[in-house]
């Protein structure tokens, strides 16, 4: 794990070096250097249960991080120089080598409860390895850094910090560097019984009285809540283990109250500086603007046939922000026995500030002998919607949900290309009118637009599978390209020569939206989104 | 036996063998020493789903297809009896995370849960309690909810298992924001599923013997 400013590069380089290292060899690689006058150091060995694939077994995780000794109220503190290291026992090893693994990369996430008086919000220290052999016998080794957040509080009063869950992702690797089969394992990890008070890292007293190196406002009241501030009971403790953002206490009906106590701020490098535990792979930016609570945002790609050209255009990774609805009512009455739930949401598409997919380009052997390639993107006409129906089936509470995505999409051709010659369709040519599919219920949605549908169910406490509100999957349609308008230069018309290529009924389209990110600090989620709340997941087009 | 006359009507209409062990003397009266295994008493265990947990709220079914706890079980006096606090409770791990039509499911546990003891069956070895202490907050999307109370089951020496099939009531629905008629505050979420329980670190079997000396 990573500490901010000039030290961010240094402990990764360092990690490196004590990847194969023994458990002990850990001490003198530690960054001496970096930590200051006055400063509070955390090295703690905790006795930890792992889950693993054979069987539950205890482990050793180590920690070492260094704090300010004292924090003023407002000011940020800052974690530096955080590794954490696992010691996983022999089974753990069995379980690798039964894959055919020779090399590990692990990437893990300590939850770290951070509590002052009677409140408490947790954060998430993340980690990665770099490679490590797989020993032949004995325990297994893993030292990671990171990124830590920090963390701010309004109060003063000691804030502790206390150790909790443990995960540890392994990538393993075979001799010849293939992954193995699975390619991953998950090991889950809480501390052991035996940790008792151990796995409370630290205690940092935060007061007036501490330095203060910026400036930091004061608290309104040296104690709190101040009798002004909304009566929560108890504060929800029940905070995402991983959120990064700003939390606050909720009262019991889920409104937040003022904010008050620890606070966990977004990693110390602004998420900027490296690439993620798992990193992204290659995508357009997915930030939402102006965020509510019902923000999601989520990447979506496929493949659009083009039956004229016996072909497929691959539309590219396409970032699509949403605004998922509260569920509710169905505009048709459920049958009997079964019970309906009916989630209206709105998505646009972004990129570079537009309504858009990015450009992308494809290549037909048009009429069968003549390769041509066209640039073209796809722009919203109007507002994307997203139905999903919620089914259960009072029979079995068995669930099925069925997703009607109505899209207005312009399909713009920006550029053509004949046998390697530019041919010049102007600045406007596009499709007439938006795509157009048959609506499953055109009463209530009348106007052109691209259908796709999305089916996913959950079958007697089996897992949900097929496409899932928030967390995507395969979406089909069929849609017929319009003709074209506004094709040519120079008084050629490339309309009909467009028309006759391109247009006409019966395009199958399949896209794959990814895992959403849930934008709002309360619901978000280190799995599903990046630290600045984009979607995480990348998804791969499907045929 | 807290109400050990309804225990009895319901056992004598079962098979007739079960009946003659079910009212041997030593169920016949509330348990109030309750004896945790292997001494010395706290004693560290860890416990895995064995089959699917699922939580379902308004007949929306959520999958937990991993799930994992860690708990100190002690004995103790009283009836009820807490006999164990569950330090820790995850639900889905990386790369199985709980699944529901709505996407994936993300659970937190508020710990710690304590397992509750009110009834003990000697002829079956069969603890009957409840989870109690229960608080989790749950998101899906941007559906955000909570739930806390407490789930009814049952633990058997014999195997380990624990069971949790909480009745209707038990749970509820304490806050709720982006879900919607789906999931209001008020809903009553049921929590079903069985866990192997362990002596940390050994395939030693904890066990719970209720007596009233």
């Amino acid at each position: 794990m990573r500490g901010p400013g000039p030290t961010t590069r240094s402990p990764r380089v360092r990690a490196r070096g004590a990847t194969v290292a023994a458990f002990v060899a850990l001490a003198p690689l530690l960054p001496a250097s970096a930590v200051a006058v006055g400063t509070l150091k955390v090295d703690t060995a905790l006795p930890y249960v792992c889950t693993l694939p054979s069987g539950q077994q205890p482990a050793t995780v180590r920690i070492t991080a260094a704090f300010p000794e004292r924090a003023a109220v407002g000011e940020e503190i800052r974690p530096t120089d955080v590794t954490t290291t696992v010691e996983l026992p022999a089974g753990a090893v069995a379980d690798l080598t039964a894959l055919g693994a020779a090399t590990v990369r692990a990437e893990t996430r300590l939850a770290v409860g951070v509590v002052q008086r009677e409140q408490r919000v947790e954060a998430a220290w993340s980690g990665t390895s770099q490679p490590v052999a797989v020993p032949a016998e004995g325990p297994l080794v893993l030292t990671t850094t990171g990124d830590v957040p920090s963390l701010t509080t309004d109060v003063p009063g000691d804030l502790a910090l206390v150790a909790g869950a443990f995960a540890v992702g392994l990538a393993p690797s075979t001799a010849d560097g293939a992954a193995t089969a699975p390619a991953s394992l998950s090991v889950t990890c809480a501390p052991g019984p035996d940790a008792g008070e151990r796995t409370r890292l630290l205690t940092l007293p935060v007061g007036a009285d501490a330095p203060t190196t910026e400036p930091s406002p004061p608290p309104t009241s040296p104690s709190a809540p101040s009798p002004s501030a909304p009566s929560s009971g108890r504060p929800t403790p029940s905070l995402p283990p991983d959120r990064t953002t700003p939390a606050k206490p909720e009262t019991t009906n889920g409104t937040s109250g003022a904010p008050e106590g620890p606070r966990v701020g977004r990693r110390a490098d602004g998420g900027t500086a490296s690439p993620a535990p798992a990193a992204r792979p290659a995508a357009p930016p997915c930030l939402t603007g102006n965020p509510t609570p019902m923000s999601l945002s989520a990447y979506v790609t496929g493949y659009s046939n083009v039956r004229k050209q016996k072909g497929a255009s691959l539309l590219p990774v396409s970032c699509m922000l949403i605004e998922q609805g509260l569920s509710g009512e169905p505009p048709h009455p459920a049958p009997p026995g079964e019970m309906h739930f009916f989630v209206p949401s709105t998505g646009n598409l972004s990129y570079q500030g537009r309504k858009q997919t990015p450009p992308f380009t494809s290549t037909f052997l048009s009429f069968d002998f003549q390769p041509v390639t066209a640039t073209m993107v796809l722009e919203q006409a109007g507002p994307i919607t997203i139905e999903a129906l919620l089914r259960i089936f009072l029979s079995d509470f068995s669930n099925s949900t069925e997703t009607v995505v109505r899209a207005p999409l312009v399909l713009r051709v920006l550029d053509v290309k004949v046998n390697g010659v530019e041919l010049d369709v102007g600045p406007s040519c596009r499709t007439a009118q938006p795509l157009t599919s048959t609506d499953p219920d055109p009463a209530r949605h009348p106007g052109k637009h691209l259908v796709l549908l999305g089916k996913g169910r959950l079958v007697n406490g089996t897992d949900a599978v097929g496409y899932l509100l928030s967390s995507g999957g395969p979406l089909t349609g069929e849609t017929t390209i319009p003709a074209f308008e506004g094709c040519g230069a120079g008084g050629e018309d490339l309309d009909r020569l467009l028309t006759a290529s391109i247009s006409g009924p019966g395009n199958y389209v399949k896209q794959m939206q990814g895992q959403s990110c849930a934008v709002d600090p309360n619901a978000w989620n280190p799995l599903e989104c990046t630290e600045d709340s984009q979607p995480l997941v990348v998804p791969k087009p499907e045929r | 036996m807290k109400k050990p006359i309804r225990k009895l009507a319901v056992v004598a209409g079962g098979a007739s063998a079960a009946f003659a062990l079910a009212v041997s003397p030593a169920s016949a009266v509330p348990s109030t020493v309750w004896t945790v295994s292997p001494a010395p008493s706290p004693v560290g265990v860890s416990a895995t789903n064995s089959g699917n947990i699922v939580l379902s709220v308004n007949g929306i079914a959520m999958t937990c297809t991993k799930s994992a706890a860690t708990a100190s079980m002690s004995s103790a006096t009283g009836n009820p009896a807490t006999v164990a606090s569950i330090s820790a409770i995850s639900f889905g791990a990386s790369g199985a995370p709980c699944t529901s039509v709505l996407g994936n499911v993300t659970t937190v546990a508020t710990t710690p849960w304590t397992i509750v003891a009110q009834d003990y069956t000697a002829a079956t070895g069969v603890t009957k309690g409840y989870v109690g202490n229960v608080d989790a907050k749950v998101t899906v999307g941007a559906c955000v909810f909570r739930v806390t109370g407490k789930a009814s089951g049952t633990y058997t020496n014999s195997t380990g298992k624990l069971s949790v099939n909480s009745l209707a009531g038990e749970l509820t629905v304490v806050s709720s924001t982006g879900c919607g008629a789906a999931v209001p505050v008020g809903a009553k979420p049921t929590f079903k599923g069985d866990y192997l329980v362990k002596k940390t670190g050994t395939t030693v079997i904890p066990t719970i013997v209720g007596s009233n000396p």
